[in-house]
């Protein structure tokens, strides 16, 4: 068994473990707090002779002090005072130990500690004391009229517009700044999607830039090419005009930009004539 | 004082009394005794002692009163019990002559 360095002397004396003293304070003080004990229990055994026997001059001190300084001098104030540790501490162990046995005795026994209702009582008591008994003011309570009153909604219409209730009805009168002034609407604080609906509207037209007004193109002709069995786009044979499947026709369907790529027949080539052409069989098969 | 007072006070009596050394767990059961343990614990208690003594492989005072708390031996052995065991030690520590009250 373990024996500490401190206290082994004092145990040494009654032959008991070192620990003794905490047990001694975790039982009384548990007691104590729940009630199995009352501070007069304590005192019935450790006596004021026990005390001044026992305790150390600067406890004593302590002691007379808050003693001197309270209004009422009870075991309660000397227990708290000393502190259950110290009374374990300073007391002789036999003394705490019939302090216990007691308790048990009566804890096994049932009694009811009758005095322990005035523990109960004495903090309501005191609480109550300073209401029950007038206490003289210097200076007359003010009158309930100059209590001020705090109303459940500030007034707001000074300092800021007027909002009406979520509820009511709008009012048809024009808003009005602090100042007085009618309150001009703000214009739209935020850029509108350009891919909203209401950009198309008419009012929206003069909201946007001018600009050019630009011809509204000629629809394209719908022209669905005609696909093979295959589903590919038939290729465009040379010289076949009107179904001439050109990526042109779709953009202008005019002849502006033909006239002015229009070519001279001078400036047309005689494939036929050309001497590095070979244009007819014959001739193919007298030069193999 | 209610019973949940002094019950709670002897679990605390036991704690102290065991984190203190001032008795042993095996002081503890030489008062509640197999006898008092198997009349007075409930049986999923006693179930719990005996399957961690058998993943333990043994059953040890110390075992026992891991499963058995302070606050269980104060809820469910009589307290004369218990003070026996207190008394017995106090004894033996030198402070009071007497076994019990």
């Amino acid at each position: 068994m373990h024996r500490r360095g401190g206290g082994a002397r004092r145990c040494q004396q009654v032959g008991g473990p070192v620990n003794l003293k905490a047990f001694f304070v975790t039982t009384l003080s548990s007691a104590l707090d729940l009630g199995i004990a009352i501070p007069e229990d304590v005192l019935r055994h450790v006596t004021p002779d026990v005390l001044a026997a026992n305790l150390p001059r600067p406890l004593w001190a302590r002691l007379l002090t808050a003693c001197l300084g309270a209004p009422r001098v009870d075991a309660q104030l000397v227990v708290e005072t000393i502190g259950v540790p110290n009374l374990c501490e300073h007391i002789p162990a036999q003394i705490i130990w019939g302090c216990i046995q007691e308790l048990a005795v009566r804890s096994l026994s049932g009694v009811v500690m009758a005095a322990a209702e005035p523990l109960v009582q004495r903090a309501p008591v005191a609480a109550s004391a300073p209401i029950s008994r007038p206490i003289p003011l210097a200076t007359p309570p003010p009158p309930p009229a100059a209590e001020p009153k705090v109303a459940a909604t500030p007034p707001m219409g000074v300092m800021g517009p007027s909002i009406p209730a979520p509820g009511a009805a709008p009012v048809e009168q024009p808003d009005l700044d602090p100042v007085g002034r009618p309150r001009v609407p703000p214009g739209q604080r935020f850029r509108q999607s350009s891919s909203g609906i209401g950009r198309l509207a008419g009012n929206t037209a003069s909201a946007r830039r001018p600009q050019a007004q630009a011809a509204p193109p000629a629809p394209p002709p719908v022209v669905e090419p005609e696909r093979d069995r295959s589903g590919t786009i038939p290729r465009v044979k040379r010289g076949q005009t009107d179904g001439d499947f050109d990526l042109e026709t779709f953009v202008g369907g005019k002849d502006d930009w033909k006239n002015a790529l229009a070519v001279e027949d001078e400036q047309l080539v005689d494939w036929s004539a050309a001497d590095e052409t070979v244009t007819t069989g014959e001739e193919l098969g007298r030069k193999r | 004082m209610s019973n949940d007072q002094r019950q709670a006070w002897f679990a605390r009596v036991m704690e102290s009394g065991l984190e203190n050394d001032i008795f042993a767990p095996s002081d503890v059961l030489t008062h509640a005794t197999p006898d008092v343990l198997a009349s007075h614990l409930p049986a999923e208690l006693l179930s719990r002692v005996l399957s961690a003594s058998l993943a333990a492989g043994s059953m040890t005072p110390e075992r026992v009163l891991e499963t058995v708390t302070p606050e269980l031996l104060a809820k469910h052995l009589p307290h004369e019990v218990l003070w026996q065991c207190i008394a017995a030690a106090a004894a033996r520590a030198g402070v009071s002559k007497s076994v019990g009250p």
